[in-house]
């Protein structure tokens, strides 16, 4: 029963930090939808608002996939690959808009 | 009092799994599947530098607020699905039940939104050779929309095995492996939602 | 051998060998001239080699699919076969029917084995790959119906595993798909869009999944690697297969007045049809790296290899190479499209077949798991004789295909097709080099199933038997 206890423990303990997450999320979004309704735009606008989505991206995997609590490769997983449309979107903003 | 902190540190870092939760299999999957989306929002970003009056015009002609309700539908999924994993981690399979149902439940109501919003497309005859920004909307969209599909159907089997008490503590594989699914189909959604509604 | 009906896969394993045989005389033939434009004229025209070099090795490879399809089913679902019987009489009629139909080729003129076999009734003829005499088609579905009926049956009477029912979806596509063959419509674009259906959904989609499960079997068997995990890979491989390929046949709808958005979701998906091709790679070695026992049929286990990393060659990264649409724009049909053509069969569809023909022929020749020392080292060496001729091969015809591209397409000034082809002869010699030495491989091949065939089974290595 003992052994039980100290599973269960580090998972209640989950519940909470992911409430937290999911109420950033849900901010975020609402921030990003009422610059989109504002009609907000430009290079600068437009990397705010994907740096918040990588961000929240970023919070999915580490949180909700539980990638925070891995060794290794694998905990990097979900970053490495935000990296690559991220770095790629930026830069194809900074044509269209740079000229 | 170093020396404990330390030792306890060191304990956590040895009881770190080397493996993401769920199957190797889904994760190889999962890897594969972000590919596509990486490649396909790459497109999407380097077709429109080409031709942003174009996209910024009719970027200005799609629901967003609609968007706003799905991104919602799918957070509160993802968050349920937490709960419902946490539920198969405890031993608890009628709850892990009711909280991945409730994930489905979410998810079809991001179905139905996003299929209103095809009704209007189709109904103003948008199609996939009306412009380049449609169809990339349209293909990326749709392309998400059928991963919602199959989300849903991996998290409704899992959800039908916890509901006949097919979990354990010790082996709920099963519930992480469609938890990591779906959390993926959400995460790429949070990228697609400003790429294609908001930035400009 | 567990089951006696098992040995009907043994006549349609050696009508493959024999047919193979035959498809590379006439690449031979046709590689040849490229550069003697008459040779063998005019008993043997260009167009004829080319029909014959393509149908053969399409007719070879299925049957070789349906001789693994006999020797995997009983095995997996624990039963005899439905019918040896059925299965006897399609060997006899697939074989005749195929054999007139390449007599027809070499005897008549296309035109008059046209109207020979009442083509007019329903045309089908005329297009590449669907040579076939509209009758020669409607054989092949009656063949294909008697041989999933006997599979199915087969498969729906016994022990259900996830190899044979990929198999069994991948026989079923082929044979679904091959339906279309007969759709022929006027306009010619929508001729183009559904001929790919058959091409394309086959090489990219249906057969991948017969790939698939064939591997998955002979690695099952030879590394003792519990099933669970062989299968859970082969479910990955195969829907990363679907989604890449069936949208992937994109990359064919270009140019030919499909819609343009083919051009992103051919370059998108088709970019990343290699992953399923990596992903059996590293699960064939990882299941060899893994493996409980060592099998004493090392030349199976190397075939099984090497197919592993030439589909993975050939097909993904040759694909790749001119799959996005910019860069198809210049490469279309040219000698890159024939590079990738040689390895991408060979990796993938020869390979696999052999490494079957290879693991299952020493059983069906009596033996209990492998042949002798002497003929799997002859076999082994004609491995690696085909193996590195056809990369040679796959490499002239790239360095052709570039040179090609550059000065027909892609110069200032570009010179016509015939002058081009002058320029490129010396590719063309070194690739007919090449496929001298395949042959020499495909010798010793066949030479290994008589070699040492007296000598004493071989067997495992000593303190490897642990699971054996």
């Amino acid at each position: 029963m003992s052994t039980k206890t100290n599973i269960i423990q580090p998972n209640r303990q989950l519940i909470r930090p992911c409430t937290v997450v999911y109420g950033v999320l849900v901010v975020l979004t609402l921030v990003t939808w009422s610059i989109g309704r504002a009609g907000l735009g430009g290079l600068w606008v437009s990397l705010l608002v994907l740096g918040f989505a990588l961000f929240k991206a970023q919070l999915v995997g580490d949180w909700f996939m539980g990638l925070r609590d891995i060794r290794g490769i694998w905990r990097w997983v979900v970053v490495i690959w935000l990296a690559v449309p991220g770095s790629l979107i930026t830069l194809a903003f900074a044509f269209s808009h740079g000229g | 009092m170093r020396g404990i902190l330390m030792d306890t540190v060191v304990r956590h870092e040895q009881a770190r799994p080397g493996y993401p939760p769920g199957d190797l299999a889904i994760w190889i999957f999962i890897l594969a599947e972000l590919l596509v989306f990486a490649i396909f929002f790459a497109a999407y970003a380097f077709a429109r530098s080409g031709q942003a009056e174009l996209f910024n015009h009719y970027q200005a002609t799609l629901n967003r607020d609609t968007a706003l309700f799905n991104t919602l539908a799918l957070l509160t999924s993802s968050y349920f699905v937490v709960r419902g994993v946490v539920a198969a981690r405890e031993g608890n399979n009628a709850l892990c039940a009711r909280w991945l149902w409730a994930a489905v439940a979410m998810g079809g109501l991001f179905l139905v939104i996003k299929a209103s919003e095809y009704a209007d497309h189709f109904a103003a005859g948008v199609s996939l050779s009306s412009n380049t920004f449609y169809m990339f909307y349209l293909s990326l969209t749709f392309f998400h929309f059928m991963h919602v599909i199959l989300g849903m159907v991996i998290l409704a089997a899992v959800a039908v095995k916890a509901g006949r008490d097919g979990y354990s503590p010790d082996d709920h594989t099963g519930v992480e492996t469609g938890a990591s699914y779906w959390h993926m189909v959400d995460m790429v959604w949070l990228i697609l939602f400003p790429l294609v509604y908001v930035m400009r | 051998m567990q089951y006696q009906s098992q040995a009907v896969a043994k006549p349609y394993f050696i009508a493959a060998i024999g047919l193979f045989v035959g498809q590379i005389l006439f690449g031979l033939i046709l590689g040849l001239q490229y550069v003697i434009g008459d040779f063998m004229f005019p008993e043997i025209p260009f167009n004829v080699a080319r029909m014959v070099h393509t149908n053969l090795l399409i007719v070879w490879l299925l049957f070789g699919f349906m001789g693994a399809a006999y020797y995997l089913v009983p095995e997996e679902a624990e039963r005899e076969l439905f019918s040896p019987g059925l299965a006897i009489l399609m060997f006899w009629i697939f074989l005749v029917a195929g054999a007139l139909t390449i007599l027809g080729y070499l005897l008549v003129p296309y035109s008059g084995l046209a109207e020979l076999t009442q083509n007019s009734v329903l045309p089908t003829m005329g297009r590449e790959f669907l040579e076939q005499p509209t009758i020669t088609k409607l054989g092949i579905v009656v063949v294909a119906l008697a041989f999933l009926f006997n599979i199915g049956m087969t498969i729906l009477k016994g022990r259900k595993t996830a190899v044979s029912l990929v198999l069994l979806i991948g026989l079923l596509g082929l044979a679904v798909m091959f339906l279309f063959s007969f759709y022929n419509p006027d306009n010619l674009a929508k001729d183009k869009y559904y001929w790919w259906w058959v091409v394309h959904l086959w090489v990219e989609g249906v057969w991948e999944l017969i790939l698939g499960s064939i591997l998955a079997f002979v690695l099952i068997k030879t590394t003792g690697v519990d099933r669970e995990v062989i299968e859970k890979w082969l479910y990955v491989i195969i829907a990363m297969t679907l989604i890449t390929g069936i949208i992937g046949t994109g990359h064919h709808y270009y140019w030919i007045g499909a819609p343009e958005y083919w051009q992103w979701w051919g370059s998108i998906f088709s970019a990343l049809e290699p992953i399923p091709f990596f992903m059996m790679t590293v699960f064939a070695f990882n299941m060899v790296n893994r493996r409980r026992r060592n099998h004493p049929n090392k030349a199976a286990v190397l075939w099984a290899m090497g197919t592993a990393v030439m589909a993975f060659l050939g097909a993904g990264v040759w694909g790749f190479l001119h799959t996005l649409a910019p860069i198809n724009y210049y490469t279309h049909g040219t000698q890159i499209t024939a590079a990738h053509g040689h390895m991408a069969f060979y990796g993938a569809y020869v390979m696999i077949v052999l490494t079957m023909i290879s693991y299952a022929m020493p059983m069906l020749r009596g033996r209990t798991a492998a042949p002798s020392n002497r003929s799997q080292v002859v076999e082994m060496w004609s491995f690696w004789l085909m193996t590195v001729s056809i990369v040679f091969i796959t490499l002239f015809l790239t360095g052709a295909g570039i040179l090609q591209v550059y000065l027909q397409r892609y110069s200032g000034d570009p010179l016509p097709f015939m002058v081009v082809q002058d320029k490129i002869a010396m590719f063309y010699w070194m690739r007919e080099v090449a496929g001298a030495v395949f042959m020499v491989g495909l010798i010793a091949y066949v030479a290994s199933f008589f070699v040492g065939s007296r000598d004493p089974e071989a067997t495992a290595v000593a303190g490897d038997s642990a699971a054996a």
